[in-house]
């Protein structure tokens, strides 16, 4: 099995390199978009779909081993691209496997930012189709997920092809908002994720909404999908911010519609306004974006010849990066033939989540949903496809071999380093001197201590942003690289804010870079890393969502390393509790969290010793005991089995504690937790708990399933006695299954 | 410093506890456990110490020594576990809880302060359970034992300790009237291990 992880990387064959499918693609679009109405609806339906799709136990406990430190573990755990190739039938299950879903999330959340600025007739034809937002509202959902593969080209001119591309859209202008207090707004981010997941939560919850049950979240050792809900509002709670420039715009559409009477002239003016008028960036964000035109077409009103016409004609101003979209500006709805829901976007900020009120209940008739004619959708895929294949990834990649020429290698040659060198000597010799005036030793006088920014056209804000660009190219080596050519810079000139964000992104990209073998030396240095991240993060700028973001990207990165990374992830999980960053909640996740980072350490081969089952388990009690207090009994229920499961391999047959004070307290937790489930079911407690004990319950359940395998065992020779004892097994089986259901349901 | 000491059957099972603190540097010897909850001071250093097994099962194999010094740390509640293997399989565990540290980040913090206040004010709530004492020795003894658990001084101290008991341990399990796997009940043992512990820790 060859990935492109781990193997060299080679020279694709000619029909492979980036250059062929961009000339090709648009002589493919016919084909590919028969192609894609077919891949629309897995698409559509997985979320829905994906929750519930938890592996059965054998499947996951059989993958546990993998993690383990064998050459094959890396070359699964390393390929998102491969896996997705490997899964083009059913992108289901593709994403069963929890660590690549979570790393496939963390890479997905750090796309390139497309800003969406249109005319105000766009914005009305749009508007008539329901879309209250206007254009950026409309092609929002469909930009996350990008159909088909896209073919990058890293720094070394080898090219990969990635089938989880996506790019953000945001309104232009909306983006960086208008200095509001960080402080306030960073902490109030924070309790907004909270506020999500407690919707969440009581959604779960009542009984009427089907969308997801308990029994989604108890999934062992995989992801649970509060889990991921509570990462994606995480990482995507960032708005634009000096010190890192993955919010800051790669490129920007520009968008007229054909009803527009003067069309070159407002696209004139649509541009002045992004480069000098009420649009224009602030100065911490490079001006020289992509500028994308694209004309919309109303396909029910207007004559497509002027169109055409009006297309040719900016082809010829603007060169190649235009587009005409042809949309219908009737209104869909369900009823209608061909008509297509709008996806949800996936990556909406937990503000954005707050604001929206819950649709269900505004209109019943249309359940809130907004619907699309398919040629419309197809339609828009097609544009953003070639908008990102064409125009965005080419002009990344354009910048980044442009800057990295430029700006890093000097920087990065010997002379470079000597002249660094040298300005840090020349640092000590006048510390001494201007000590009184505050600048500190070796200081290059870029940085804007009063804003706290950098200048856009200074080498160190450049610098970062190609290395974000190549991080959202996904070429973590060149990333990682500059990122650590950029920490000893922001720290001379005590931007400290700067310098946490490399720290931590330098990190990353090295967990990130499936190349990188997870050396004993490296791990600390990646460990050293996020702590001198957090530091500078939480005490010198007093960002509490950055400082947790950095832990959480630390715990799930390291994670989906294993062995012994995986229990350094479990410490910056406990860390994150422990700075009291998270709220109750999030304190329940993670430890839930903690408890499956223990879990996927597993003892040696051959060895009852070296997993960290008790470890696991107590932490899987503790989050029990979590919910437990925040009201929670189903999800602590979850919780409490998975810590069973955990302990079985570590406590005697009969499952008991032998430390008293550990069993009390297990048995307390069981009783409550059961009481809760019960009352929260609104049921009688004291008949139910009368007849029956939860702790023989369990006991007699664990037993049971004992006593089962070995049967099996002792009958697999015997034709005729397995036969003769199939139906008491079943017998079984159906009562523990109803036992089960009893304690869930 | 509070200290939790346990010895432990190869089955698991706890033969002996006992819990105190230090009394070194004014300490009165009695065991002051920080944990979040005041409900916690029961059982958790029971789940420290039972999770610390794991690192022990995993560090026995790895060396010939019987004492296997600082083996695990639980960091939420700052707990480090040391630990000593006897031939027949029985294992010593010792949980040691330096005291509060004296809170410097807090001040050098400055306007983080607003968002580690949780763990502020509960280190706050403790120390000021901790009394005169106990904050003022603190300072004091920066260089000792008690506050870095994991310098050699301190390896050094519960080595000492270790076999001390591990001498005491011996004589006790030699007595006709003991079997294996029984509690050790003795209060003759139990005086000579919180000996050890005065002395020592």
């Amino acid at each position: 099995m060859t990935s492109p992880g781990d193997a060299p990387p080679v020279k694709p064959p000619p029909s492979f390199s980036p250059g062929v499918p961009r000339v090709a693609s648009k002589a493919r679009y016919p084909g590919q978009r028969r192609d894609s109405t077919a891949s629309l609806d897995p698409d559509q339906v997985e979320p829905r779909t994906g929750p519930s799709l938890t592996p059965p136990l054998s499947s996951t406990t059989s993958e546990l081993p993998i993690r383990s430190a064998s050459p094959y573990a890396r070359s699964v755990r390393s390929s998102t691209p491969q896996i997705a190739r490997s899964s083009l039938g059913s992108p289901i299950d593709g994403r069963a496997d929890a660590a690549l879903d979570t790393r496939s999330l963390i890479i997905r959340s750090f796309s390139p930012v497309i800003g969406v600025y249109a005319s105000p007739d766009t914005d009305e034809l749009v508007r008539q189709k329901g879309f209250k937002g206007g254009f950026w509202e409309l092609i929002r959902p469909f930009g996350e997920t990008i159909p088909g593969k896209l073919v990058v080209r890293d720094s070394v001119g080898s090219s990969r092809g990635w089938e989880d591309y996506g790019a953000r859209f945001v309104n232009l202008g909306e983006s960086c908002p208008a200095s509001t207090d960080p402080n306030q707004g960073r902490n109030s981010s924070l309790a907004q994720v909270e506020t999500v997941l407690e919707r969440e939560l009581d959604s779960i919850d009542s009984p009427s909404n089907g969308a997801l049950h308990p029994q989604d979240l108890l999934s062992p050792s995989t992801t649970s999908p509060l889990y991921k809900l509570y990462l994606r509002q995480l990482l995507s709670i960032a708005s634009a911010s000096p010190h890192e420039t993955f919010r800051h715009p790669v490129a920007c559409v520009i968008a007229i519609s054909s009803r527009n009477t003067a069309p070159l002239e407002s696209l004139r003016q649509l541009y002045a306004d992004t480069n000098n008028g009420k649009r224009k960036m602030p100065d911490w964000i490079h001006p020289e974006y992509l500028r994308y035109y694209v004309l919309v077409h109303d396909e029910d009103h207007d004559d497509i010849s002027e169109s055409t016409k009006l297309y040719d004609q900016m082809k010829r101003h603007f060169g190649l990066h235009c587009h005409l979209l042809r949309l219908r500006s009737n209104q869909c709805v369900v009823t209608d033939d061909n008509s297509v829901q709008v996806p949800e976007c996936e990556w909406l900020s937990p503000s954005e989540r707050l604001s929206n009120p819950s649709e269900p209940l505004v209109d019943l008739d249309s359940d809130g949903l907004l619907y699309l004619f398919e040629s419309d959708v197809m339609a828009i895929k097609g544009f953003i496809r070639e908008l990102v294949a064409q125009s965005v990834i080419p002009f990344m990649e354009n910048r980044v071999a442009v800057w990295n020429d430029q700006v890093a290698s000097r920087r990065r040659g010997i002379s470079g380093r000597l002249m660094s060198m040298s300005r840090k000597w020349a640092g000590f010799g006048s510390s001494s001197r201007s000590s009184l005036t505050g600048s500190g030793g070796g200081a290059s006088g870029n940085y804007n201590m009063a804003h706290g920014f950098y200048h856009f056209d200074h080498s160190e804000a450049i610098l970062r942003k190609m290395a974000d660009y190549s991080f959202m190219l996904r070429d973590w080596k060149l990333a990682a690289s500059t990122y650590e050519l950029l920490r000893s810079d922001y720290a001379n000139d005590k931007a400290w804010k700067y310098h946490a964000g490399a720290y931590e992104m330098c990190a990353v990209s090295t967990l990130l870079n499936p190349l990188g073998t997870g050396t004993k030396t490296k791990l600390e240095s990646i460990d050293q890393m996020f702590d001198t991240a957090c530091y500078s993060y939480l005490t010198r700028c007093s960002d509490t969502h950055s400082t947790l973001r950095c832990l959480t990207l630390a715990v799930e990165l390291l994670r989906s390393r294993g062995g012994s990374a995986a229990e350094s992830a479990a410490k910056w999980a406990m860390r994150a509790m422990d700075l009291g960053l998270v709220e109750p909640i999030g304190q329940g996740l993670f430890g839930e969290r903690i408890s499956s980072c223990y879990a996927s350490r597993t003892p040696l081969h051959g060895v009852r010793w070296g997993g960290r089952h008790r470890k696991a388990g107590m932490w899987s009690l503790f989050a029990a005991d979590m919910w437990l207090r925040l009201g929670k009994p189903s999800l602590a229920a979850a919780c409490l089995e998975e810590a069973e499961r955990l302990y079985a391999n570590v406590l005697g047959s009969d499952g008991v504690f032998t430390m008293p004070e550990m069993q009390t307290f297990a048995e307390n937790l069981r009783l409550s937790v059961k009481v809760g489930y019960l009352e929260a079911r609104g049921l009688d407690i004291r008949e139910e708990t009368g007849s029956t004990d939860p702790l023989d319950n369990e006991e007699t359940s664990e037993k049971l399933d004992r006593r089962m395998h070995r049967r099996s065992l002792i009958a697999s020779p015997l034709d005729t006695g397995s036969l003769t004892l199939t139906p008491v097994q079943a017998t079984r089986d159906g009562d523990n299954l109803a036992n089960d259901d009893f304690e869930r349901a | 410093m509070s200290y939790y000491f346990t010895i432990l059957s190869p089955t698991d099972v706890p033969l002996f506890n006992i819990a105190f603190g230090t009394s070194k540097s004014g300490g009165d010897g009695i065991a002051r456990f920080r944990f979040p909850e005041a409900a916690q001071n029961t059982y958790m250093t029971q789940f420290i110490i039972h999770s610390s097994l794991d690192m022990l099962e995993e560090a026995q194999w790895m060396g010939g020594n019987m004492y296997l010094k600082h083996i695990d740390t639980y960091p939420p509640a700052s707990s480090y576990i040391s630990a000593f293997l006897t031939p027949s399989g029985t294992r010593f565990l010792l949980l040691h809880q330096p005291p509060q540290p004296n809170l410097p980040p807090s001040s050098s913090s400055g306007p983080g302060g607003g968002s580690m206040s949780l763990s502020v004010t509960s280190g706050m709530g403790s120390s000021g359970l901790f009394g005169g004492s106990g904050s003022s020795s603190g300072r004091a003894s920066s260089s000792s034992i008690a506050a870095n658990p994991t310098s050699p001084q301190t390896e050094e101290a519960v080595r000492q300790f270790m076999t001390e008991v591990y001498e005491n341990y011996v004589k006790t399990v030699m007595s006709p009237f003991y079997r294996r796997g029984m509690e050790v009940k003795s209060p003759v043992f139990r005086g000579k291990v919180s000996a050890a512990g005065r002395k020592w820790l």
